[in-house]
């Protein structure tokens, strides 16, 4: 054999152009869409990063960040991986970690506030990355590696997505130390507001409750059952909205996205109705709202396994926006801005807009006023499935209040969740969060901390 | 800076084999290369280099002396001296902290653990500098009075991060008169991708089910998980480490160098015996050059040698006791296959020694995976019945089937089976129609297909959606 050989000559030009093509890619981007993310930027060379080594491992960030047809490349390799499961089922199952950086939960007058890092970070699990090599210590620091779950402790959430039929499902692994955690602190709640305050209990189930898979039977537990468990652990007082039922009505409806982990608004309106008929409160039909159609919607499942029969068939997102006259204010600290309860500004971007209700639910707590002078005032503790159920509320109470425990920051507001509810003559609090927040202790340490220092 | 990363093949290395071919001038390529060595050993270990380069100047001098008074005391003393500095500085990074919690640990005292990083690559230059000096004092190996060859031996960026182990007297030739060829060059970037695509698209693939079965909560584990778990653990360690090794054997010969093999298919093994001879065979050979035979070997005191041995490879691989009982558990089986079972095995068919070997493997990865030595015990539970809660599932039926095919090939990879028939085409019809069309075209076709592959999967590999709130 004779000089070089074509796969030599081919290695050689690929490695010279994708350098040459890369160094002068002026153009490079700062943000992904797909992956919902700012890209890592050009990082700042001094003596101090470089003794480090945090420039050397930035700019390695960086320059893999933004290399050319990166989005691209990214969706084929997700495409050549599906292609080597075709003796599979048509079914993947996908593990994601899900991590959330937590407000804090000491009220500290001295300390300047700080607004505290934009949460819900998560970390999509891509052990590639994991290199063990022959010496486990020694290797290579992988970028991401999912933590083995535990039961107590603050450690992230590992999510089970499956996508079968052109939907993604949520799979659910119940923790029973986490239900009655969710208890204790609910418990908590009813003992720190006094009885003047109703406490209700509104979780809504994942889509994963809802399959009809009689093959993969025992694939996700029975999220009912779990509900049950928890009833037995909560107070007598504190009355839990049997949003199952009411869903499980309607599972052949369009009441959980294909793509998203989150209930449609019509899933959110069977949970408000029954949470309406709990209380012995008659919910409005959905005619007496004004439906919005938003189009074309790609959401968090899409984005966690770019999966190409998803992207095929996107969901098509609906709103219900109340028809009598709000105001309705986001409070960055005690800083507030109006905002529209169907904030459309999120509808530019395929893949964010879920936001649009109750613009995007990241305040450190928002407010909405009706004309409604019925001396009703409710807080809603909720994750992002509440964001939903808000604008349902609206037609009922002269005040609602929304709290996401990851944003709520007592160093911010000057006070701890159970001043706020006294100071605020709130006299109904509704905790509406789904399934896998209740199943992880993390998350609700998050409710916890509200309550501030008087642990 | 690994090979296996975008930065390292699309910038580091066009740039490096530009610069190297500019010029045939042999003092300019070896300039060029410890250059580049040592900027790409000071990229991930900015602070730390400063050992690599103190190590080497003392072993450099070391061996002078060694070499000028062989025989006499001054010689052994600085045999000593260099090979104590070695180790001193191994273990100060690599187990001080394992040291000090054992000691806290038995004497109730809280001693702080120093805060210091692994610098990379210590376990492996460290050994290459002990080998060097060794086979100076003994007269197998001429000194280097070139310091700066000294340091392109010990700090060529092909084996810097993960080996071999090359000794020096197997590339002291080349230093100064290796010769590259095109034969090479090609030899080289195939042997160079195939490692790439082991590491990234097999041991890629291999990781994350490890992670998906491995890296949770064994509550819910059904038995038949467990081995699926630890069999995607066994395929990821090894494309991974035999992956890199390739890798590095090729960029060697791309550069003119002859590096040996660092593993010889250890999964077709009959017996551990067997595996030892075929798995990181630079480093088995390390302890037994410069540590078994040195102790007597087998001909005095061979179960002590073994155990000392076993326990010091179980140790070099990690700073914790999950890493000895992993070494032990090789001694235990390497003695009482010398006693009896390898007789054993011999009567009868291949099969059984195969299978046996897999299983004792399987189980040793286990040991090897977990730090924690509880969690290990908790797993074999689940292999091998009482702790498992359930043989299958649902999702293990699915993760397996989709992985099917992946489990095929990669079993295949690891068995000479492939390579075998190819040889066994080209020596039976080297002129062949047949034949000349793989070469030509069948093999490079095939590596080009892995080269695009695994760019494309590095590129996957980087992806890290983050949800609704971003900026």
């Amino acid at each position: 054999m004779k000089k070089l050989k074509i796969d030599t000559w081919f290695f050689i030009i690929l490695i010279t152009l994708l350098c040459l093509v890369n160094i002068f890619n002026a153009n490079k981007p700062t943000v992904s869409n797909l992956e919902n993310r700012a890209l890592k930027t050009m990082p700042q060379i001094s003596l101090s990063n470089l003794v480090k080594g945090s420039y050397q491992r930035d700019f390695e960030e960086y320059y893999s960040d933004t290399f050319i047809f990166r989005d691209n490349l990214v969706k084929l390799s997700r495409d050549v991986n599906k292609l080597m499961s075709f003796l599979g089922p048509d079914i993947s199952i996908v593990t994601a970690v899900e991590d959330v950086q937590l407000p804090p939960n000491i009220q500290d007058e001295e300390k300047e506030a700080v607004i505290p890092a934009p949460t819900g970070s998560e970390i999509s699990n891509t052990p590639e990355n994991s290199s063990p090599s022959a010496e486990n210590v020694e290797t290579q620091a992988p970028a991401q590696e999912p933590e083995p779950e535990k039961d107590f402790g603050d450690g992230p959430n590992v999510g089970y997505w499956m996508v079968v039929d052109g939907k993604a499902v949520q799979l659910f692994k119940f923790n029973k130390e986490s239900f009655e955690y969710y208890a204790q602190v609910l418990n908590k709640y009813s003992e720190k507001l006094g009885d003047g305050v109703k406490i209700y209990s509104m979780i809504p189930p994942t889509n994963g409750e809802f399959m009809q898979l009689k093959k993969y039977k025992g694939i996700t537990d029975s999220q009912n059952d779990a509900l049950d468990y928890l009833k037995s652990k909560l107070n007598d007082n504190i009355l839990s909205v049997d949003v199952f039922d009411a869903l499980n009505k309607h599972k052949d409806e369009y009441i959980y996205f294909r793509t998203d982990h989150h209930w449609t608004a019509l899933g959110a309106y069977y949970g408000y109705s029954e949470f309406m008929k709990s209380k012995g409160d008659t919910p409005l039909s959905l005619d007496q709202f004004e439906k919005m159609d938003l189009g074309d919607f790609l959401g968090s499942s899409y984005t966690k396994t770019l999966d190409k029969s998803l992207e095929k068939n996107p969901d098509n997102i609906v709103a219900y926006k109340p028809l009598n006259n709000h105001e309705f204010t986001v409070y960055k600290g005690n800083e507030g801005t109006k905002a529209d309860i169907i904030d459309l500004k999120y509808t530019d971007d395929i893949s964010k807009k879920y936001l649009v209700f109750i613009s995007s639910g990241g305040a450190t707590w928002s407010k909405v006023k009706t004309d409604i002078n019925n001396g009703k005032k409710i807080l809603v503790v909720k994750d992002s499935f509440g964001n939903m159920l808000v604008p349902f509320l609206v037609p009922h109470y002269e005040e609602i209040y929304v709290v996401d425990s990851r944003f709520y920051n007592i160093n911010l507001t000057g006070k701890n969740i159970v001043e706020f509810v006294k100071d605020n003559g709130i006299n109904e609090v509704v905790f509406c969060i789904y399934m896998e927040d209740v199943n992880w202790h993390k998350f609700m340490s998050g409710v916890e901390n509200m309550l501030g220092n008087e642990m | 800076m690994v090979f296996s990363s975008l930065f390292f093949l699309c910038n580091f290395l066009p740039v490096c084999l530009g610069l190297y071919y500019i010029s045939k001038n042999r003092t300019y390529r070896n300039w060029l290369l410890i250059i580049v060595s040592l900027l790409f050993y000071a990229w991930g270990e900015p602070v730390w280099i400063s050992i690599l380069l103190l190590s080497t100047g003392f072993s450099y001098l070391s061996a002078l002396v060694a070499e000028k008074h062989k025989g006499s005391i001054k010689g052994k003393v600085a045999l000593i001296a260099s090979i104590t500095g070695n180790l001193l500085i191994l273990g100060f990074f690599k187990y001080s902290g394992f040291l000090i919690n054992n000691i806290n640990g038995l004497l109730g005292t809280s001693i702080n653990i120093p805060e210091v990083g692994l610098p990379i690559g210590i376990s492996f230059y460290t050994f290459k500098i002990i080998s060097y000096i060794v086979d100076v004092y003994k007269g197998e190996a001429e000194a280097q009075k070139s310091p700066f060859k000294l340091l392109l031996y010990v700090s060529v960026f092909h084996q810097l991060m993960a080996g071999p182990i090359t000794r020096y007297k197997d590339i002291s030739e080349a230093i100064d008169n290796r010769v590259e060829t095109f034969k090479d060059f090609n030899h080289g970037v195939s042997r160079f991708i195939i490692g790439l695509g082991k590491k990234v698209i097999l041991a890629g693939t291999a990781g994350k089910m490890t992670d998906t079965f491995m890296g949770t909560d064994y509550t819910r584990l059904p038995l038949l998980g467990a081995w699926f778990g630890i069999l995607m653990f066994a395929l990821q360690l090894y494309f991974d480490f035999s992956g890199y090794s390739d890798m590095a054997i090729g960029l060697g010969s791309i550069f003119g160098f002859k590096y040996k093999e660092n593993f010889d298919y250890p999964y077709i093994s009959r017996s551990a015996s067997e595996f030892w001879r075929r798995w990181h065979i630079s480093l088995g050979s390390f302890f037994k050059d410069y540590v078994y035979i040195p102790l007597g070997g087998n001909r005095k005191y061979r179960i002590r040698n073994l155990f000392i041995v076993w326990t010091l490879t179980g140790l070099w691989h990690g700073a914790d006791w999950n890493f000895v009982i992993w070494g032990l558990y090789y001694f235990v089986l390497l003695v009482i296959e010398k006693a009896f079972l390898l007789k054993f095995f011999e009567k009868l068919p291949a099969i059984i020694s195969r299978l046996y070997l897999w299983i004792a493997t399987l189980v040793g990865w286990v040991f090897f995976y977990h730090n924690d030595i509880g969690q290990a015990f908790r797993f074999l539970g689940i292999m091998f019945g009482p702790g498992a809660k359930e043989i299958s599932g649902p999702e293990l039926n699915i993760h397996f089937w989709n992985n099917a095919v992946f489990l095929v090939i990669a079993l295949i990879g690891c068995t000479p089976v492939i390579s075998g028939l190819f040889k066994k085409l080209a020596q039976e019809k080297p002129e062949g129609k047949f034949t000349r069309f793989i070469e030509v075209f069948g093999k490079p076709v095939f590596n080009i297909v892995i080269l695009v592959l695994s760019v494309i999967f590095l590129v996957g590999q980087s992806y890290s959606p983050f949800m609704y709130f971003k900026f």
